[in-house]
């Protein structure tokens, strides 16, 4: 890596450290930080008092490693489809997982609004049933892995998922409003539940991307190199976007539709750091995409305190000008 | 490198039968590539020449016939291990963004490095002595999106060799270039050769491919008809046959070769349409043979 990569990197884990003390420290009471470093688990010594200790570990923390988990699976999930498709369009949406998670949230929300704990299971499970209904069509028969088959799969099954989603939202009008959270991306205070719940899908997601940054360096130069290479080139695309696929999925479950972070963290870390290697790119679009979640959560809880507003498009409003900035300096 | 210094050919393709989309695109194609040995594959548009060196290099599965690989069926052979056999030179090579010369050529080493272990003071050694066979070590810290077309057709040779394999198969390296970036790549590919590469070359100037090839290969309606050294097989009589053009290739007494063409001559006319003995003025003394082309290249 480069000094120039390096300092990207570096400047990304300070921010993402500032921002999770932050994260803790500020909320609808402000902890000392003081304070947050005694409660913290394992590192604390544990020398506050009971309310604070519960504020911090039970609410403030798991929505904090929450926030983490997300941006950083976000930011991977772009890196590795951008990667993976050669296309620098290519995001979570594209292979039709941010409209299946949507649809499957919303039959909950709308439907069944008595079992909504079913949310993240739904979200889940429907991006990943729409995911695979683009790579069966997509990959299926002659010429079958190509990138505009795949792109152009993932748009149509994602219009029948936001259709189904208008449906339910034109049958059930009086309740859409619960939906609006889940649809602008939302990180709320639930504890360790979800989270118990799917750390496994994001462990294994975020496990397999490392793995994925080799081989999918050798398809930088096209298919041809990469199999003069021993690269099967339509396996490694296979692997990637279903691997980011289960990354966005548990995200939506999590914390609803956050896909632009997916579409925006990696370009920006190209920018930055000058370079689309995915040595450089993947794990450093984790960092920077964890440390953008978390900033504009916490801007999202403070603004108009005691509410809290959905963290979507605050990161939106921090992330785009950020953005624009560095796509003005590029060459 | 393991069959470095195996006996016999590096490849042979026998009877090889090649279908795409539900056409057959090659139906019987001979070639044998030997160490230290330029093969030039010619013929028309549509011939079948990309698809028998693609299939050849194990890129597109054959329907029919056999390619051994060191005396190995190449279906038999894994892709790593077929990776250390031979390298294939695309026509059209991807250029992405934000990845310099020297990634890209290291890029064409990782078959030699494990999928966990990091490159190593002897990977970054052969990426550099890749750099300097391809003559790209100057471009080594450029981006591949501002380099010149015969620039790029270097570093991906570069690429190629970084693979460290004993075959080359270029896919005309030379389509696109110029006649000085043509001739630098002529004379790179003929000194890999010399060195004791097979190389593989797909071309359609007929001039190049008489001048630096030890055999060629004329592929016509997805077979090979006529392999031998350059002077037997492009013939006037087989340029006329094969690419239906009243044509003859002449060489010089300093080896620089010319096709003559009748460009606007009845196709069928063959044989007594050209001189025999073109007169061309002498090369400049001690000029180390670099082959150039005269006249209008092939169509």
């Amino acid at each position: 890596m480069t000094l120039r990569q390096v300092a990207v990197l570096g400047t990304s884990a300070v921010v993402l450290v500032i921002a999770a003390l932050a994260s803790v420290a500020l909320g609808s009471t402000t902890i000392p930080v003081r304070d947050v470093l005694h409660a913290l688990p394992l590192v604390g010594d544990g020398r506050v008092d009971g309310p604070t200790d519960q504020i911090v570990n039970s609410l403030r923390i798991p929505r904090t490693v929450t926030a983490i988990l997300v941006g950083a699976a976000l930011g991977v999930a772009g890196a590795l489809l951008q990667g993976a498709l050669a296309n620098p369009l290519a995001s979570p949406d594209v292979v039709g997982v941010t409209a299946g998670s949507g649809f499957g949230a919303m039959i909950i929300l709308l439907a069944f609004p008595g079992s909504v704990t079913l949310v993240p299971v739904s979200a889940l499970v429907f991006g990943l049933v729409a995911t695979s209904l683009v790579f069966a069509v997509a990959w299926a028969g002659r010429g079958g892995g190509s990138i505009a088959r795949l792109i152009l799969a993932g748009i149509a099954v994602s219009a029948v998922f936001t259709a189904g989603t208008t449906a339910l939202m034109t049958a059930f009008p009086d309740r859409v409003s619960t939906a609006i959270f889940f649809i602008a991306g939302y990180l709320s205070y639930d504890g360790w539940g979800t989270l118990r719940g799917v750390w496994f899908y994001f462990a294994f997601g975020l496990v397999a991307a490392a793995l994925l940054i080799r081989p999918l360096d050798r398809l930088a130069l096209g298919d041809d190199v990469a199999q003069s290479l021993g690269v099967r080139p339509r396996a490694v695309r296979l692997v990637a976007a279903g691997v980011a696929a289960l990354l966005a999925a548990a995200s939506a479950a999590l914390a609803g539709l956050l896909g632009f972070l997916g579409l925006v963290v990696p370009h920006a870390v190209r920018l930055a750091g000058g370079t689309a290697s995915h040595r450089f790119v993947v794990p450093t679009s984790a960092v920077a995409g964890a440390a953008l979640l978390l900033v504009a959560d916490t801007v999202a809880r403070r603004v108009a305190a005691p509410l809290d507003l959905p963290v979507g498009p605050f990161m939106v409003v921090l992330g785009v000008p950020l953005f624009l900035w560095l796509l003005r300096k590029a060459v | 490198m393991t069959d470095d210094h195996a006996p016999g050919p590096l490849l042979e393709v026998h009877g090889l039968g090649v279908r795409l989309g539900g056409r057959d695109i090659v139906t019987d194609a001979d070639l044998v590539l030997r160490r230290g040995e330029l093969v030039a594959v010619v013929g028309p548009n549509g011939a079948g020449k990309s698809t028998i060196v693609r299939s050849a290099a194990g890129l597109t599965r054959p329907a029919a016939g056999t390619v051994l690989w060191g005396g190995r069926d190449v279906r038999s052979v894994g892709p790593r291990r077929l990776a250390r056999l031979r390298a294939f030179v695309p026509q059209r090579p991807q250029v992405p963004q934000g990845v310099s010369v020297e990634e890209a050529v290291a890029i064409g080493r990782s078959s030699h490095i494990g999928p966990l272990s990091r490159p190593g003071a002897a990977d970054r050694l052969a990426v550099t002595e890749a750099l300097e066979r391809a003559a790209a070590l100057g471009l080594r810290d450029r981006q591949l999106t501002t380099l010149s077309g015969g620039e790029l057709q270097r570093v991906q040779l570069a690429v190629g060799l970084a693979q460290g394999a004993p075959a080359l198969i270029a896919d005309e390296p030379t389509s696109a270039l110029d006649l000085g970036a043509t001739a630098t790549m002529a004379r790179l590919l003929r000194s890999l050769a010399d060195d004791g590469l097979g190389v593989i070359l797909v071309v359609h100037d007929l001039a190049l491919a008489s001048a630096i090839a030890d055999e060629v290969v004329v592929v016509e309606a997805g077979r090979t008809v006529a392999t031998g050294p350059p002077d037997e097989v492009l013939t006037s009589e087989r340029l006329a046959r094969t690419w239906r053009v009243d044509a003859a290739l002449a060489t010089d007494a300093t080896g620089r070769t010319a096709l003559h063409v009748g460009w606007l001559g009845e196709p069928s006319a063959g044989q007594d349409a050209v001189p025999a003995a073109p007169h061309l003025p002498p090369g400049p003394p001690g000029a180390s043979h670099p082959p150039s082309t005269e006249g209008p290249p092939a169509p």
